[in-house]
């Protein structure tokens, strides 16, 4: 035979032993190495959105699918995927859910940035996280930072800094607990929205009314008039108005409360903003370049 | 004592000296893509030595008997069709096919043994095996043994591949813990919006591999040193 043939002959049939040989290894393998998983953990995790936030507590999705599975865990614990994974876990393993509501962060703190007192100036690392450390950054010493890093954590896009405050859209808001995380004054909570506007205070400070005075223009000066009209609903703890989301609020008209405020100290985040701007959204304004150009911040 | 001395050599030359990530740049997106965490770099780098040795030790056998020039089985195979017995048989065209078959089964049953006996080293271990399989750094170890097995009078023996692949093993963890802690530091600086991420990353991998050029001619050194040390 010619030379040539041989060698391609040579290869072929070496290329094929090795692959026959690799395949049969890997299909005894398959078969000695089989673990038995359970086809409950396997149906929770196609279910699960697979973001891996760890929002839920577990270190991933497959972590948590195995805890439901096994019933370690809840089934409403994952808030990207929210009412709907809950409801298929639910139906997956046949567990009775009861009434559950969506979670949303919602931050407690409503002072702009010229409505609170400025004590020290502060050039250093931008992030609330390294501004907190410093004594006299701010005379709150509750409120929002304002250098955004529940901005940064957060995937989804749903919290804008506007004029040094955070402000999260709950439209946009998956629950996924990032933000309550990375807020080194702890003034992001977790609550649940069993209606589409919630009752919320917007102040975090437990000082005396004089205190508050001094360093802030809205905050909660602990005058407890809310607490009147909302029978029952709302409490008064170290100086701050507590509303108890565990209690039925029909029939309560909560915006009485909001009108007794002196401050700007409560008020109502709801969902679905979007509908409600589009029956009277403005015009969009086209940039104009000339001027923003040269306003442009440089941090090289 | 020779042999000894000369495994040593390859060591420290695959770890140190000719690092695979920073001197011949392979294997670089597991050292962008994992280097977030050191924990999780560590984990990468076992992960990464374990495997590298197994493909080296099976490509070696697979180079040896049959792909290299004048392999004893081929040469045999060659004979028995009847060829030209005056034509060297040379089937090195098939290595790069041959060892991705290698690599990327190997991987696959080491996963499923680990799976299988060791479920928390599974665990932690996590997405980084099944990566690994189209990790260049591994292909490059088994091209470089296959290299060292081309011909003339020193071919290596599977002691020199072990130790080949064992130092470029241990020279990726080293590689990819110190890119790790850097940029760990790294998320504390205020970093150009364009360079975040993978941008600074490669530059500072760019400064790191030319600190690592300060390891060259070492080996030399090492290797005089430790004959003359025999010598008396």
């Amino acid at each position: 035979m010619d030379n040539t043939l041989i060698t391609i002959l040579l290869s072929a049939g070496i290329l094929l032993v090795i692959a026959v040989l690799m395949a049969l290894i890997l299909g005894w393998a398959n078969i000695a190495f089989h673990v038995p998983t359970d086809p409950k953990v396997a149906a929770v995790n196609e279910i699960l959105p697979g973001a891996n936030c760890g929002g839920c507590g577990f270190v991933g999705c497959s972590e948590y699918a195995e805890a439901v599975a096994n019933g370690k865990a809840a089934a409403t614990l994952c808030g990207p995927g929210g009412q709907d994974a809950a409801n298929r876990i639910a139906e997956t393993l046949g567990l009775d859910l009861g009434q559950t509501w969506p979670f949303k962060a919602v931050v407690h703190c409503s002072a702009k940035r010229e409505q609170r007192l400025k004590q020290t100036p502060y050039f250093g690392e931008q992030s609330c996280a390294a501004a907190n450390l410093v004594p006299g950054i701010q005379g709150c010493v509750y409120g929002c930072l304002g250098y955004g890093d529940c901005q940064d954590v957060c995937e989804y896009g749903a919290i804008d800094m506007v004029d040094g405050l955070a402000i999260i859209d709950v439209d946009k808001c998956t629950g996924c607990r990032a933000c309550e995380k990375a807020c080194p004054r702890g003034i992001i909570t977790m609550i649940p929205f069993k209606t589409e506007e919630v009752l919320v205070v917007t102040c975090s400070n437990k000082d005396k009314g004089v205190l508050v005075k001094d360093v802030c223009t809205v905050g909660c000066i602990g005058c407890s008039a809310c607490t009147k009209p909302a029978d029952g609903l709302i409490e008064m703890v170290n100086d701050l108005p507590v509303v108890n989301y565990d209690k039925d609020s029909s029939g309560i008209d909560l915006h009485k409360s909001i009108e007794k405020c002196p401050r700007e100290s409560l008020m109502f985040i709801g969902l679905h903003k979007d509908k409600k701007k589009a029956q009277g959204e403005p015009e969009r304004i086209e940039a104009n370049f000339a001027t923003t150009v040269d306003q442009t911040e440089w941090r090289g | 004592m020779d042999t000894i001395v000369s495994l040593f050599l390859i060591f420290i030359g695959a770890a140190l000296i000719n690092n695979f990530v920073l001197h011949y740049f392979v294997g670089i997106c597991p050292f962008i893509g994992v280097s977030r965490r050191v924990d999780l770099a560590f984990g990468m780098g076992c992960a990464v030595t374990f495997v590298i040795g197994i493909a080296a030790t099976l490509s070696w056998t697979l180079t040896f008997y049959i792909l290299r020039p004048e392999a004893p089985l081929s040469a045999w195979l060659w004979n028995s069709m009847g060829a030209d017995p005056t034509t060297v048989v040379d089937l090195s065209i098939l290595s790069y096919i041959a060892y991705i078959f290698v690599i990327a089964s190997s991987v696959q049953f080491v996963e499923m043994y680990v799976k299988k006996f060791f479920p928390s080293l599974h665990r932690s271990f996590g997405v980084f095996l099944p990566l690994i399989s189209t990790n260049c750094a591994i292909l490059f170890a088994c091209l470089e043994i296959m290299k060292n097995l081309q011909g003339g009078d020193q071919l290596w023996g599977l002691h020199h591949a072990l130790a080949l692949s064992l130092g470029g093993g241990v020279g990726f963890t080293i590689a990819i813990v110190i890119m790790a802690g850097l940029r760990e530091e790294l998320e504390l600086c205020d970093v150009p919006k364009a360079l975040k991420g993978p941008g600074i990353a490669l530059l500072v991998a760019g400064i790191l591999a030319m600190a690592f050029m300060g390891f060259t001619g070492v080996d030399r050194g090492v290797a005089d040193a430790i004959r003359t040390l025999t010598q008396h």
